[in-house]
């Protein structure tokens, strides 16, 4: 992790941990991408094989946003940009949750299971 | 409008002006377009002359449009508002005054003073300019005005980006200013839904001038959004604590959350709309798997938490002016901020109860329908707490208190037709009709027009050092409440009789007493209106008397009235160390208020720049461009953007200091004033008396 | 301001107390920028999803004909790399390596976004040549509005990255221009986690 600079450390020490923060997230940003690509050519069900994308997706986010973009619970502004980012997601899960929820609704009531474009379209 | 497409001014020819139809055919629709486009031309001429003939262009460049002072935007945000008010009052008076002449008949059914095409223009702009380039503008102004001086910050997080959220939001506005010289606007009412304003439906450049107009001012809104929200967090002054922060920073704080997360859905509305329109895409037809309904889905998705932007800064005011004239602390402050929050955050999770008869399953109507319920309870609970402030204080009946009491009455009625309507099953029987005409007027009108006008009373001396006449504005305010009163309570009549909203023509005799009636409170508007314009007219005749050197007319007890009237650029002489909530209510309850500070130190202000009047430029170049398919001068108005933001990175930019010396001259001078004025009683506080000294011994807030 | 709450990444040097909040504030500003974009993305997301069905497909070309699952690998792997290689523009900022090796690396950051463009663009020519254009469906309005979306954010990214390169030239490291690349840093990683949703949610659930 990047603690920030306090101007207390050895720059050398502190430089070659944050190299290594970066090379973890590298790290298990290309595992977590091979192992959806692999899920998605393999011959699993349909239902696992969204749902390890789907979990390997959250995992990179989570990756990404710990080890490149500094973000953690420890305090000062690292804490607070957490924060906004997960009210933001909050709200993103609020909007996109509740589209998904109107429209499947919608689509469910307007459309009967089983008709095909090309007989909807006069 | 002809059907070829010229390479350089694209659509554009003769005949695109409201004078040609005029030629073509004489009739009072015309004369109506073709009055208003004269006088947009006529201001327009008169006030470049003016601006000539009193040599102002060089002030106004160099004061106003190139400043990047918070205060200065926030005045040029409210003028810009009022301007674009009195057209929006005129459309509307035009419109009650058409659907009193509307009764049509069997054989001749189209009557009235407007042709049905030109109505729907009028609803249409007068929707989108009260929401986007009245309601916004009055609020965004007023925040960035009082804001900082609350906080005890010299400025907003950034200046420049302010700057230029204003051009944006300037830029949008004359857009459709434009729109009645050149050409026509939509016809698609305020939110435009498709299918109807896709390019199959309406295909001349109406929408577009909406669309251009919304996505332009759209962005400037977010920006302006991203700036409340990191000044509210990093510029607050030493010791001012959220929970010491005045009751308008909170809904200041509420306002910009909305506006990140909201904006961001308008603008996804908007391109994709215009997406379908000029590049064929499918999102919102009719055929090939586009979805008409999915924008009502994501419009809405702005659009509930934005009645929430418009009304939440109105209750910040409340929350100020309760307090200030009634002489008492806010009553329940900690549930006015919880309620202030809950209603930030409810507020996204509604906006299905504007298309309740779209067809969703009854499943879906309920979630949506509880959570309207519900948003009701935090709005309750501030009423309560405003009602508990007044509550044995020692209320001056001054021009905000008149507002408040306005709002009290009407808004509550608002409110609770609103519940009425949360409820899925009377949606089906009311919807669409005048009843919801009269519902979302008579919640954004006491609520944010009421709030803003009083808000712009209870500031205005320290913007310009001299008060407003209070008789006049109790004249207005009790104007604008009566107008609202006979204009609106009709409508919830028609609605019920059956009346459809946005109806050029009806057969029903039996609407028409009550068209008369609103037809009148659309008189009484407009002398509210012109008395509005009045009261800042006499006010400037009398400023000699009404002037405020003191800063404190009012006996206030936050941060700002702790300042000189006309407050200076540097705002604060020194940034206080907040020790209190009502910090200068504090000071002044432990003894002598305006004891100079112990040092003065160089205060850094931003630069002043072109910038924002630059970019403003280029996006307005752009949309009118758009609009009209001038493809060259689009490119040039997009290309210009970037370029101007590069350009300017590019720059090592200096601020400007002002020297310790003159700002401790400036100060020095200022106390002086103040220890030499006579301290002015509550009884006083309308008369010559009330220089903006009050009388300390009366101060309980 | 402690200690503690200097902006992480950034070195604006130990006596710079104002820098550091001008730096904070500058940041965290475009952080919620930032946001208010996500939720931009994320209504896409929602709405790519919601015309996933036969009726948005309206009968066109669909993700089975039209993607290249070898190609978004390899635009992954390029992104991803652009991402890392950022990390490198960090560190050389915060350790002061001078301004050769920044350039240096700001240049391997563009050249990785624009090899992930070339792949990009080179797709939806093809898809275009399959008929998969977005006046065809619903579904491929929303596709190539939301890819393409964020490709245009990543040709902004480059074109960023080329105005500060030409800013370090002109202006040198100062406190601005180190405020800067740490935004660009936080758009550029940004850019990188939509993608993952992208790869994971446009691309690999509907070829599930």
């Amino acid at each position: 992790m990047t603690k920030s600079n306090t101007g207390m450390v050895d720059p050398q020490e502190s430089a070659a941990k944050e190299l290594k923060t970066y090379a973890l997230g590298f790290a298990a940003s290309v595992l977590l991408t091979g192992v959806a690509f692999a899920a998605a050519i393999s011959d699993l069900p349909a239902v696992w094989k969204v749902g390890i994308i789907c979990l390997a997706a959250l995992l990179q986010i989570v990756a990404h946003l710990r080890n490149f973009l500094h973000l953690s619970f420890s305090g000062g502004q690292s804490r607070e940009d957490l924060l906004l980012v997960l009210f933001s997601v909050t709200l993103l899960a609020i909007m996109a949750g509740g589209t998904w929820y109107i429209m499947a609704d919608l689509g469910g009531r307007m459309h009967e299971k089983g008709m095909m474009p090309h007989e909807a379209s006069p | 409008m002809s059907a070829s497409t010229s390479p350089i001014v694209g659509k554009l020819d003769w005949t695109v002006t409201p004078y040609t139809d005029l030629l073509h055919q004489v009739n009072s629709s015309t004369i109506v377009g073709a009055g208003a486009a004269s006088v947009l031309v006529l201001g327009a001429v008169a006030g470049g002359a003016v601006l000539t003939w009193m040599r102002w262009w060089g002030p106004l460049y160099r004061n106003w449009l190139t400043s990047a002072d918070a205060k200065k935007i926030g005045i040029m945000y409210i003028a810009l508002a009022l301007v674009m008010l009195a057209r929006g009052i005129i459309e509307g008076f035009v419109m009650r005054a058409h659907q009193a002449t509307a009764l049509g008949t069997l054989t001749e059914p189209e009557s009235g003073l407007v042709a049905p095409d030109h109505f729907a223009q009028l609803f249409s702009t007068h929707g989108t300019i009260m929401i986007f380039f009245v309601a916004m503008p009055l609020l965004i102004g007023l925040i960035n005005f009082v804001l900082p001086q609350q906080l005890g910050a010299r400025d907003m997080a950034f200046p420049v980006l302010n700057q230029v959220s204003l051009g944006l939001t300037a830029a949008g506005a004359g857009l459709v200013m434009i729109s009645l010289l050149i050409g026509k606007f939509g016809t698609g009412g305020w939110t435009m839904y498709p299918p109807y304003t896709g390019i199959q439906y309406s295909p001349g450049e109406g929408v577009d001038y909406w669309l251009w107009a919304i996505l332009i001012s759209g962005m400037g809104s977010t920006l302006t959004g991203m700036n409340f929200a990191v000044t509210i967090f990093k510029s607050r002054a030493p010791g001012m604590n959220f929970m010491r922060m005045p009751l308008f920073c909170w809904t200041s704080l509420c306002v910009a959350i909305m506006l990140i997360y909201a904006m961001p859905a308008l603008t996804v509305s908007s391109a994709m709309l215009a997406l379908d329109r000029y590049a064929g895409f499918h999102f919102f037809t009719n055929e090939a798997g586009g979805n008409m309904m999915n924008y009502a889905n994501i419009f809405w998705m702005f659009g509930h938490p934005e009645v929430y932007i418009l009304i939440l800064p109105a209750f910040g005011v409340f929350s100020e002016i309760s307090s200030t004239f009634s002489g008492k602390k806010l009553y329940g402050y900690t549930s006015l901020v919880i309620a202030s929050m809950s209603i930030a955050v409810i507020s996204f999770t509604v906006w299905l109860h504007h298309f309740f008869t779209m067809g969703q399953s009854a499943g879906v109507n309920i979630a949506f329908g509880i959570a309207t319920m519900i948003i009701g309870i935090p709005t309750g609970v501030k009423i309560y707490d405003w009602m508990a402030t007044l509550w044995r204080g020692r209320v001056r009946i001054t021009a905000p208190i008149v507002y408040l009491t306005g709002f009290f009455l009407l808004f509550v009625i608002g409110g609770l037709s609103g519940i009425i309507l949360a409820n899925p099953s009377i949606d089906y029987q009311v919807h669409n009709s005048t009843f919801l005409v009269a519902h979302f007027h008579n919640v954004i009108i006491p609520g944010v027009l009421y709030g803003m006008l009083a808000g712009i009373h209870y500031w205005f001396p320290k913007a310009f050092g001299f008060r407003l006449d209070e008789r006049w504005g109790r004249r207005t305010a009790l104007l604008f409440v009566g107008g609202f009163v006979f204009t609106f309570m009709p409508l919830y009549v028609l609605g019920l009789m059956g009346m459809p909203r946005r109806s050029p023509t009806f057969q029903n005799p039996d609407f028409l007493p009550w068209m008369y009636v609103a037809s009148f409170g659309a008189v009484l508007m407009l002398g509210a209106l012109a008395s509005l314009v009045w009261t800042f007219w006499t006010s400037y005749r009398n400023r000699a008397a009404l002037a405020v050197p003191g800063g404190d007319p009012w006996n206030g007890a936050t941060l700002e009235w702790s300042t000189p009237a006309p407050v200076p650029k540097w705002t604060f002489a020194r940034i206080p160390e907040v020790k209190a909530r009502d910090d200068w209510g504090e000071t002044k309850r432990a003894g002598d208020p305006w004891k100079a500070p112990e040092g003065y130190d160089d205060i850094e202000m931003p630069a002043d720049t072109p910038h924002g009047l630059l970019i403003a430029g280029a996006a307005f170049a752009l949309g009118f461009a758009m609009v009209w398919h001038i493809w060259w001068l689009a490119a040039l108005g997009f290309l210009a953007i970037p370029a101007l933001l590069a350009w300017r990175g590019m720059k090592v930019i200096e601020p400007r200091i002002i020297p310790a010396a003159e700002v401790e001259e400036a100060d020095r001078r200022f106390r002086a004033t103040v220890a030499s004025l006579a301290p002015a009683t509550r009884a006083d506080e309308e008369s010559e008396r009330n220089r903006g000294r009050p009388d300390l011994a009366e101060f309980a807030g | 301001m402690s200690d503690n709450s200097l902006y992480p990444g950034l070195n604006l040097g130990e006596t710079h107390s104002a820098a550091h909040d001008q730096a904070e504030t500058t940041v965290f500003g475009f952080w919620v920028f930032v946001m208010s974009d996500l939720i931009i993305f994320g209504i896409l997301f929602a709405c790519y999803a919601s015309y996933l069905d036969p009726v948005g497909l309206a009968g066109g070309p669909g993700p089975a004909d039209l993607f290249d699952i070898t190609s978004v690998a390899i635009q992954t792997a390029l992104l991803l790399l652009g991402g890392v290689a950022y990390g490198g523009v960090s560190l050389v900022v915060k350790y002061e390596h001078g301004h050769r090796r920044l350039i240096a690396w700001l240049l391997v950051c563009a050249a990785l976004g624009a090899g992930f463009l070339f792949f990009e663009v080179r797709d939806f020519i093809e898809q275009a040549g399959k008929g998969g254009v977005p006046q065809a469906s619903g579904w491929l309005s929303s596709y190539w509005t939301l890819v393409g979306l964020h490709g245009i954010h990543v040709f902004s990214g480059i074109v960023w990255i080329m105005a500060m390169v030409a800013q370090i030239a002109v202006r040198g490291i100062d406190d601005v221009v180190k405020v800067r690349l740490s935004m660009l840093g936080v758009f550029w990683h940004f850019l990188d986690l939509i993608w993952v949703a992208i790869f994971s949610f446009v691309f690999l659930v509907p070829l599930s």
